[in-house]
């Protein structure tokens, strides 16, 4: 089932995607304020991407995740997902080395307006249910609907 | 059994770090500081809380939900769309009320003579004469020219001559050239500041308002390198646009 405006991409247990959105919520610490939410990002346009990490980029003035996420035909696709800023994740307990390559996320964030693989990640999350880079560049983003 | 074990060991020696440190962290406690001269003390380094709306109260900020726009001012707040162009994005220099909303500490240092924002955010700092000398004639800048006064232990610093490029806050409540920005910092004990951050713009709103926050002194942290040239592909791949002047 999918929701209007929601671009699901990967098998995701809807249960579980309600309780992520709940932990989107009290996780979403904002930790940049680098720029506007809504110069880049469209919080009406939520997404779930499900896919194996191929690269952090853990510099300022934001960090960004790489991954290969299967779409509904199976066919591998590059995304790049937008986080906070690596100074305040740092004091945050977070690393460069936290994400590993192949790695397999979860990521809840929101898609870039100009209808590329890009989003802002509000969470990351790890198969056993962890969070990582709890917080989010979207500071000033729109509460989630 | 034993493998178990072993995996449980694996487990936890490979779960990231708990997001816990700040919040039981505790400041110091004690009477403010002074210098020798006998003046209230600033220096240090400052938490401040993240301010991305000024209408809206967070931890340790008060803001004002109404603002009391000017006929331009809520045109210019309603014609607003980050989107067609954010200086901040695009690095350019973010402005003083920006600066302070910016969830990154900032490092103050204080001598009898100058008053030095050292803010994390883009390695931006702002050097503020507190000696009673006069504002300076000179071009408009992106942060304004301040200078700095006592009144008892609350010292005021003075801002004026914007160049009326930034905006007031992540949002993009907006200000014209015409900005006079009063800032008051009083040091109640020795972990806290209490700042009030008055904004006066005949331009924009109708009368002057005010923000108030509590910074909280770190003295665990140290001031980390931030460069906001440094992977900005928002800006290079054409997402964040510059601003049309």
């Amino acid at each position: 089932m999918r929701r209007p405006g929601v671009y699901n991409v990967g098998a995701m247990d809807m249960t579980r995607l309600v309780v992520g959105a709940g932990l989107a919520v009290a996780m979403s610490l904002p930790v940049s304020a680098h720029h506007s939410f809504a110069a880049e990002f469209d919080a009406n346009k939520p997404v779930t991407l499900k896919g194996s990490v191929t690269k952090v980029e853990w510099q300022n003035p934001h960090i960004w995740v790489y991954l290969d996420v299967k779409d509904e035909q199976g066919r591998v696709q590059p995304w790049q997902c937008e986080g906070g800023a690596p100074n305040t994740l740092t004091r945050n307990g977070w690393s460069k080395d936290t994400l590993k390559f192949g790695e397999q996320v979860t990521i809840d964030g929101a898609l870039a307006k100009d209808g590329s693989k890009t989003c802002n990640m509000r969470v990351v999350k790890l198969p056993d249910g962890r969070t990582v880079f709890a917080g989010s560049s979207g500071g000033d983003a729109p509460p989630k609907q | 059994m034993k493998v178990i074990l072993a995996i449980a060991v694996v487990l936890a020696v490979s779960a990231p770090a708990p997001v816990l440190a700040q919040q039981d962290y505790k400041p110091p406690t004690g009477p403010a500081p002074r210098t020798a001269s006998g003046k209230v003390d600033f220096s240090g380094l400052w938490q401040k809380p993240y301010v991305p709306d000024l209408t809206k109260d967070g931890k340790d900020h008060k803001g004002l939900a109404e603002l009391p726009f000017t006929p331009w001012g809520e045109a210019d707040w309603k014609k607003y769309d980050a989107a067609e162009g954010d200086y901040t994005g695009a690095c350019l220099p973010f402005g003083m009320t920006r600066s302070v909303n910016t969830p990154e500490p900032m490092q103050i240092m204080q001598s009898d003579t100058y008053f030095t924002f050292l803010f994390e955010q883009n390695s931006w700092f702002h050097v503020v004469p507190i000696d009673g000398r006069p504002h300076r004639k000179g071009e408009p800048t992106w942060f304004g020219d301040s200078v700095g006064r006592w009144e008892g232990d609350t010292l005021v610093i003075d801002t004026v001559n914007f160049n009326g490029r930034t905006r007031l806050d992540t949002v993009g409540h907006p200000h014209s050239d015409q900005l006079h920005l009063v800032q008051r910092f009083s040091r109640p004990d020795l972990g806290h500041i209490s700042h009030e951050m008055i904004i006066e713009d005949p331009k924009t709103f109708t009368k002057p308002w005010k923000s108030t926050r509590t910074f909280t002194l770190r003295t665990d942290w140290e001031m980390m390198e931030h460069s906001c040239e440094e992977n900005n592909k928002s800006l290079w791949e054409g997402r964040i646009k510059i601003p049309k002047r």
